[in-house]
């Protein structure tokens, strides 16, 4: 269980000028500017749940895991692991997290995977059998017993984000938090991670904290998403209610005559909104408001359509909408 | 007892880190013969050049080099990863790993490390006492053999718990490298007998940053029986429970400043 209240982080950094006069400057001005990396969140994550936290780049997610994991002491407000705080009974907590950064290794670079393992066995105090047994387990979901011998640093990016999951997975913490853990994976060893993780959600009711850009991560593992923007929660809910929040949106995309274009094609609503790309028209409009029935029927009379593709917006779409919708509004303040 | 079962499987992986790369650890294995060779050299032009410093003999020199030797390779054995702190693991974020583990954080920076090149300077500094020992005139007393071990090893803990002080202010200043030289540099002021110092230097190398008091003053005290060993050794062992206790508090309130670097 994860218990976040009004949580902050401030950052101070001195104001620096430009060039090797302004840092030159910057030595003896003592003007400091304040970034709120974190700004006053709370949420919290029960057992087994596992939650995406998703946001733009720089919108506080990995400065809130860190908080959550005990490496950054939070500016005010709290976090509680299972009722404890981790910047301040940090080894407490350690034993009971596990922790994976993507674009950071945790394992000793150069020597066998195996012998971090072992290192990571003691450090933990993981027992004999239950080593064993967790051993199998990964090696199987996450398939890194191939390559148990060799130094990490000969480790493929692919192969080495397993071994890092298996090696935050060791003790059988109640918590995982994945920062990125799929970042500049191919498609199968993305599969294979998201398998991983389902799988250690099911088998020991792990809970997961995952952030990642890859909405298909998201679809595939969460229940339920955070979005953070600016260091505050844009939405906190059920992954289906945030798919819907801008109504049941869907896109046609129709090859068509090359006679047909958006311009000049006849109009059947202004709930429509008809686009062209590539040669085809798409068609995205609310099928709460306007029946499917009657666009599509539209699409072949109409447009004389030859083929046509029916899509729901992705979830990635409705991210980047909330998004623009919040630029937009930070603009028009500033 | 945990702990030291985990110090030793921890130095065990660092020693197969050192031996992983064949070539490397051949290389290693001869600069380190080398290198040991060479400053076993510079040691003998500089004694040679200096027949008598201060009404100090050659052999007499010679011990106080040697002896500095010991502390300064203890403390090598153990700590080098502390330099590796102060000038680059913190700048560069490098020590989430240990932060997210259920042990202390300066208990895995010592575990890090272990350094085999200090047995070397060990050796020599050994070998360096003796000869010079054997062609000194001195009455050994047991008390004098004491406090030698006690500034050898106890000297060791003060070298190490100004390392780790100083190390621990990256956390705040995010590199401290330099800061930790000039520190650590004192420690070679200390090679040479006290005597030859004006007494503000002598008194800031007993009392601010005590390489005399563990290094110069025990040997004097073989030497020409200046002090009372066993008062002597008392004081540096209360010194180094001091330092190391005032490292370990620094460390610990430097540690919560950790600010990691974005990713």
């Amino acid at each position: 269980m994860i218990e976040v209240n009004d949580l902050t982080k401030v950052f101070r950094k001195p104001i620096r000028g430009n060039g090797l006069s302004g840092m030159v400057k910057t030595l003896f001005s003592r003007k400091y500017d304040e970034v709120r990396a974190v700004d006053g969140i709370s949420f919290s994550v029960p057992d087994g749940e596992i939650v995406g936290y998703i946001g733009a780049n720089g919108a506080g997610k990995s400065t809130t895991i860190k908080m959550m994991c005990g490496i950054l002491t939070p500016t005010s407000g709290t976090v509680l692991i299972d009722g404890v705080e981790p910047y301040r009974k940090r080894r407490q907590v350690a034993q009971h997290i596990g922790v994976v950064f993507g674009q950071k290794t945790q394992l000793w670079w150069d020597i066998p995977l195996i012998e971090s393992f072992k290192v990571l066995k003691e450090i933990y105090q993981v027992s004999d059998a239950d080593y064993r047994e967790r051993m199998d387990f990964l090696g199987e979901v996450l398939d890194i017993t191939r390559f148990l011998s060799q130094p990490v640093r000969t480790l493929s990016l692919g192969e080495r984000m397993r071994a890092d999951l298996a090696a935050s997975m060791l003790h059988n913490p109640r918590i995982l938090f994945l920062d990125e853990p799929t970042i500049g994976m191919d498609v199968l060893v993305k599969e294979k991670i998201r398998l991983a993780i389902r799988a250690l959600n099911k088998t020991y009711g792990t809970s997961v904290v995952l952030t990642t850009h890859d909405m298909t991560d998201i679809e595939n593992l969460c229940s339920r998403i955070i979005l953070l923007e600016k260091g505050s929660i844009l939405y906190d809910g059920p992954l289906k209610s945030l798919k819907t929040r801008f109504g049941n949106i869907k896109t046609l995309t129709l090859t068509v005559p090359a006679d047909i274009h958006a311009e000049t094609a006849p109009v059947l609503s202004p709930e429509v909104a008809v686009s062209e790309e590539d040669g085809r028209l798409l068609l995205r409009f609310d099928a709460d408001k306007i029946a499917l029935e009657q666009v599509v029927q539209y699409a072949f009379r109409d447009l004389r359509a030859m083929d046509m593709k029916i899509a729901e917006i992705s979830i990635g779409d409705v991210v980047k909408t909330i998004l623009e919708q919040q630029e937009a509004e930070h603009a028009e303040k500033v | 007892m945990r702990y030291v079962h985990l110090y030793f499987t921890c130095i065990k992986r660092s020693m197969i880190s050192r031996l992983e790369y064949k070539k490397d650890t051949i290389v290693a294995l001869f600069s380190f013969f080398f290198s040991n060779l060479c400053s076993l050299a510079a040691i003998y032009f500089i004694l040679q050049a200096i027949p008598a410093l201060s009404g100090y003999s050659l052999p007499e020199v010679g011990f106080f080099y040697g002896f500095s030797m010991l502390p300064i390779s203890l403390d090598h054995l153990f700590s080098d990863e502390f330099w590796l702190v102060a000038y680059r693991r913190v700048k560069d974020g490098d020590m989430d790993m240990h932060f997210l583990r259920p042990v202390p954080v300066m208990f895995q920076v010592f575990a890090e490390t272990f350094q085999p090149e200090g047995f070397g300077e060990l050796i020599l500094g050994v070998a360096l006492i003796t000869v010079c020992a054997l062609n000194l005139t001195v009455n050994v007393t047991f008390g004098a053999i004491v406090v030698l071990c006690v500034g050898a090893v106890f000297g060791a803990i003060i070298i190490t718990s100004l390392k780790v002080a100083m190390s621990a202010l990256a956390f705040i200043f995010k590199r401290s490298g330099p800061l930790l030289q000039v520190i650590y540099n004192f420690s070679s002021y200390a090679k040479y007998p006290l005597a030859i110092y004006p007494g503000l230097i002598r008194a800031l190398l007993i009392f601010v940053l005590p390489f005399g008091l563990f290094i110069s003053l025990p040997v004097d005290t073989l030497l020409y029986g200046k002090y009372n060993p066993w008062l002597l050794s008392l004081a540096i062992i209360g010194c180094a429970a001091v330092f190391f206790a005032l490292a370990t508090w620094i460390w610990t309130i430097c540690e919560r400043r950790y600010e990691s670097t974005g990713s």
